[in-house]
């Protein structure tokens, strides 16, 4: 019984819109990611000098010596964010990268159950997701739907 | 001048494809990899071949959203692409070929002819679009006058129009969708239905390479995969490496659970076919944009109305995205189904839909004004940066 009054206390929170679209940014951004775990070598102490190919110390062929990629990191160093505003103002007039990126779809929105994928009809209140049975509903409430907001 | 050779590096933020115009590609992964079974050394590029446990690959890529970020990480992969232990090169006396991004930033232009010819002492030079390729080989091969190019890559999807042979750039779009949301989205679904593989990055990719297929009917294949028993023929499993017998997962017919109990198994049902979905709906994950076949129509719509009929009629398709078995039939129905009846509707699938530009680079070495597309170090340094941005049409 005490769960079941838990769960409506919970359903009296309701996500407003903001938290909602906030939530759903978070989840795109997260499609853009290109590790979900720490660095596996990030407690060793590595010497600078590693990695090196053993060819280059046998023979050196190039007259220059050649600049390392620490050179080349600090000599262009530019975020993506950066380099986006900077084309704004190179290509300011379209084509450009912004006005490339197709608008969105004239035809409608589809929507699949959060737990198993299929075709869904129904939302959460709380939250806002989308689930197609009962059985689908409750392992949506007692794994994600407002488990992670405060 | 004119050597019998040059190097053409189609540098993708997944793979490079990297050789002499003379001899076949190679696929070379574009990143850095860190495994947590070597504590000793990362992989640069395709040293990972050598890795004996590729479980939890940690990544460390030169590009990101499509762009060459990080040069650091890019710097380190060359310098291995460019020695003895890949396809070794001396620019000095071989011309080189270079493919960029679209729209590619300008500070990223200058940093790659600065790096070309001030480090790798390059000769010749040709910047161009790897769509620009993929179109020169398409047109080499079908003579025509216009072509629509769909490249669906790792960081999204590219569609360009080309009338006479230039790309007409009001027409260009972009999804950003590609292999690796893909990926992530199979990992994300994945780790929440069964089984937490989101530090799996590699293994999961070979996962979606291995299973998914896009579907010709979507809601039919929906009800399929929700029948049990026999009546359903997408779910399958997937048997995942264990990096002592199998190195490489595969997928196989479900069997009873009393056989084969020690191997890991993953079970892939509306996974299979929704996974690629999203590169003809990209709004199922919350991507507000158009899918490939809506966006072709939109692009082609944004030519000369004159040309509407030659673009129907030579859409072509490279990509990793392009290997998903079903891909060009369900491009080739819904452009049809979307183009006005009396357009005829041709789509080809490149033979190699990964070396498809690679290939391109190959003809453009053959036409006889290639050297009129280069830039020389000479006139790099006559007339400096500026230069490059006048003649290569990036």
């Amino acid at each position: 019984m005490a769960g079941v009054r838990g769960r409506e206390t919970d359903r009296r929170k309701v996500l407003d819109d903001a938290a909602r679209k906030r939530r759903a940014r978070k989840a795109v951004e997260a499609l853009e990611q290109d590790n979900f775990h720490e660095d596996p070598h990030a407690d060793l102490v590595m010497s600078k000098k590693v990695p090196k190919f053993a060819e280059s110390n046998e023979k050196p062929t190039r007259k220059k010596k050649s600049k390392s990629a620490e050179y080349y990191k600090l000599r262009f160093r530019k975020t993506f964010a950066q380099l986006v505003e900077e084309d704004a103002s190179f290509r300011p007039e379209p084509p450009n990268y912004m006005s490339a990126q197709v608008p969105p779809s004239k035809f409608p929105e589809r929507h699949f159950c959060a737990v198993c994928g299929f075709p869904s009809n129904y939302t959460c209140i709380p939250c806002g997701a989308r689930y197609c049975s009962v059985r689908c509903l409750g392992t949506h409430l007692d794994t994600r739907c407002l488990k992670w907001t405060a | 001048m004119s050597e019998s050779s040059c190097y053409i590096l189609d540098n993708g933020g997944y793979t490079a494809k990297v050789g002499f115009s003379n001899q076949e590609p190679k696929v070379v992964p574009n990143c850095i990899m860190k495994a947590k079974s070597e504590r000793r050394r990362p992989f640069i590029g395709s040293q990972i071949d050598e890795c004996r446990d590729a479980s939890g690959l940690f990544y460390i890529l030169p590009f990101q959203r499509g762009f060459l970020i990080n040069w650091d990480t890019q710097k380190t992969v060359w310098d291995y692409m460019f020695s003895k232990e890949c396809c070794p090169v001396n620019f000095s006396d071989t011309p080189l070929i270079i493919t960029e991004p679209l729209f590619n930033f300008s500070s990223i232009q200058e940093a790659i002819t600065e790096i070309f010819f001030e480090e790798y002492d390059c000769t010749s030079l040709l910047r161009i679009n790897a769509t620009d390729l993929a179109e020169y080989n398409y047109r080499k091969t079908h003579n025509n006058k216009c072509t629509v190019v769909v490249d669906s890559g790792y960081s999204f999807t590219y569609i360009v129009p080309y009338i006479n042979g230039k790309k007409y750039r009001d027409g260009i779009r972009r999804i950003d969708v590609g292999g690796k949301v893909l990926t992530n989205h199979l990992k994300e679904v994945l780790s929440y239905r069964q089984l937490n593989v989101m530090d799996e990055t590699y293994v999961i990719n070979q996962a979606k390479e291995d299973s998914c297929f896009v579907s010709q009917d979507f809601m039919q294949d929906m009800a399929i995969a929700k029948k049990k028993g026999s009546e359903n023929t997408i779910v399958k499993d997937y048997v995942l490496p264990d990096y002592t017998s199998i190195r490489r997962g595969y997928l196989r017919d479900i069997v009873k659970p009393d056989e084969d109990l020690e191997q890991q198994t993953l079970r892939l049902n509306n996974e299979r076919f929704s996974i690629p979905e999203l590169l003809f709906h990209p709004s199922d994950v919350g991507i507000p944009q158009m899918g490939i076949p809506e966006a072709i129509m939109h692009s082609i719509a944004a030519c000369p109305e004159e040309n509407t009929e030659n673009l129907l009629e030579n859409i072509v398709l490279y990509g990793g995205n392009v290997l998903f078995p079903g891909f060009r039939d369900r491009v080739y129905n819904e452009v049809r189904s979307l183009a006005l009846d009396h357009f005829d509707v041709n789509v080809t699938k490149a033979d190699n839909p990964v070396t498809y530009a690679w290939e391109g680079g190959k003809q453009i070495f053959r036409d006889p004004d290639f050297y009129s597309f280069c830039v020389t170090r000479e006139e790099y340094e006559e007339e400096g940066k500026a230069l490059a941005f006048e003649r290569f049409d990036i």
